[in-house]
């Protein structure tokens, strides 16, 4: 049975005592956004304490797996409450016992949680992963390095006696001009979107091929000006580089509130 | 697990006075990596990345990460062996107090 069997199973036979929680926004009357909720298809409502809401669905007291399914019901939410709301994400997995203990977490959290809506009001996050094309990215340096073009025609010409010795220069002078290309086409890629973006966050690169690993915080009313930035970029690159670009999200990576939370047993 | 089958096959040699020390030091570093998630994240990165680029199919998918899940749930339990926090789950605030159900 995979980990989504078992937590939907669940969701079928055991009785819905938890409130699992989406995100927090700024909310003071009751609100619901559909039979969408984690699970199958579970009810999204809020929970409400003074004028911030958690968006919550019940559940099954279990651990649910950061299966796709699982994190793609989560980031569903999240994005149909994102349409109307700034949203303070919850990580993935967070079930409260009831609707008292997710009061508590408003209660307690209340000046943090305020302090970052404030902060995040209307803006989203974009992510953007770029990957390289290796051979595209070699051809490129041979073609606009002096010193590696003659090297390698070098090598060519003279196949049976160019020395060992040679083709290793070589390869290090391939290897640290795809270092600064790299570094090169990161800047660049930063630096045009810097006018555009409010912030902006790199993660660790995934694989081999990938050069950047990055978040960006917009202004929603600068949604459409990063957009045409990104795209013009990725035209600006296309024979190099491969775009990933994901997005509107909540703010993610932009968050950071460290929750005094406990093990409810 | 290339650390832990390297500790638990290698022959064990060496003064008595040095086991203690030893055991203490093998402890420290299979507890570590029995109880960090880190890899298995950057593995399911990986592998969503694969599925993105069309590297891999939905079955190929579904069937990794199944193990990786399995993977994941096994640090879990490591960790609440080892009384170490874990994400998820149900929580309440720390110092409410609030009476359990």
């Amino acid at each position: 049975m995979t980990a989504a069997e078992s937590a939907s199973a669940a969701t079928e036979t055991a009785p819905l005592e938890g409130k699992y929680v989406y995100c927090i926004i700024r909310n003071d009357r009751s609100r619901e956004f559909g039979e969408i909720g984690i699970g199958s298809g579970a009810r999204v409502y809020t929970v409400t304490h003074k004028d911030l809401s958690a968006v919550v669905s019940d559940t099954p007291i279990v651990i649910y797996d950061p299966t796709r399914e699982n994190v793609l019901a989560h980031e569903f939410v999240n994005e149909t409450v994102m349409r109307e709301f700034t949203l303070i994400p919850m990580s993935f997995g967070t079930i409260f016992r009831s609707e008292n203990d997710v009061r508590a977490l408003l209660n307690s959290t209340y000046q943090a949680f305020t302090d970052v809506l404030d902060k995040m009001q209307d803006k989203i996050e974009f992510g953007l992963k770029i990957l390289w094309d290796r051979d595209s990215v070699v051809g490129a340096i041979e073609r606009d390095n002096d010193e590696i073009r003659r090297l390698k025609d070098e090598i060519t010409r003279n196949a049976a006696s160019s020395t060992y010795f040679a083709r290793m220069q070589l390869g290090r002078l391939v290897e640290a001009a795809m270092e600064e290309a790299s570094n090169r086409y990161v800047n660049d890629i930063h630096e045009q979107l810097k006018e555009v973006s409010v912030a902006s966050r790199s993660s660790k690169v995934i694989g081999d091929r990938m050069i950047l690993n990055a978040a960006f915080l917009v202004e929603r009313k600068d949604e459409k000006s990063f957009d045409e930035k990104v795209k013009a970029i990725s035209l600006q690159y296309e024979e190099l580089l491969t775009f990933k670009y994901t997005g509107p999200w909540p703010p993610y990576n932009f968050v950071n509130i460290k929750l005094k939370l406990e093990k409810a047993t | 697990m290339g650390l832990l089958t390297n500790i638990l096959l290698a022959p064990f040699l060496g003064p008595v006075w040095g086991t203690r020390w030893t055991l203490e030091q093998v402890d420290r570093v299979v507890r570590d990596e029995l109880t960090d998630d880190t890899p298995i994240k950057e593995d399911l990165m990986a592998l969503q990345l694969q599925l993105e680029m069309g590297e891999i199919d939905d079955d190929e998918y579904v069937r990794r990460e199944a193990e990786i899940m399995k993977r994941f749930r096994e640090v879990r339990e490591w960790r609440e062996k080892f009384g170490m926090s874990t994400s998820g789950g149900p929580v309440r605030v720390a110092e409410s107090g609030e009476p359990e159900k």
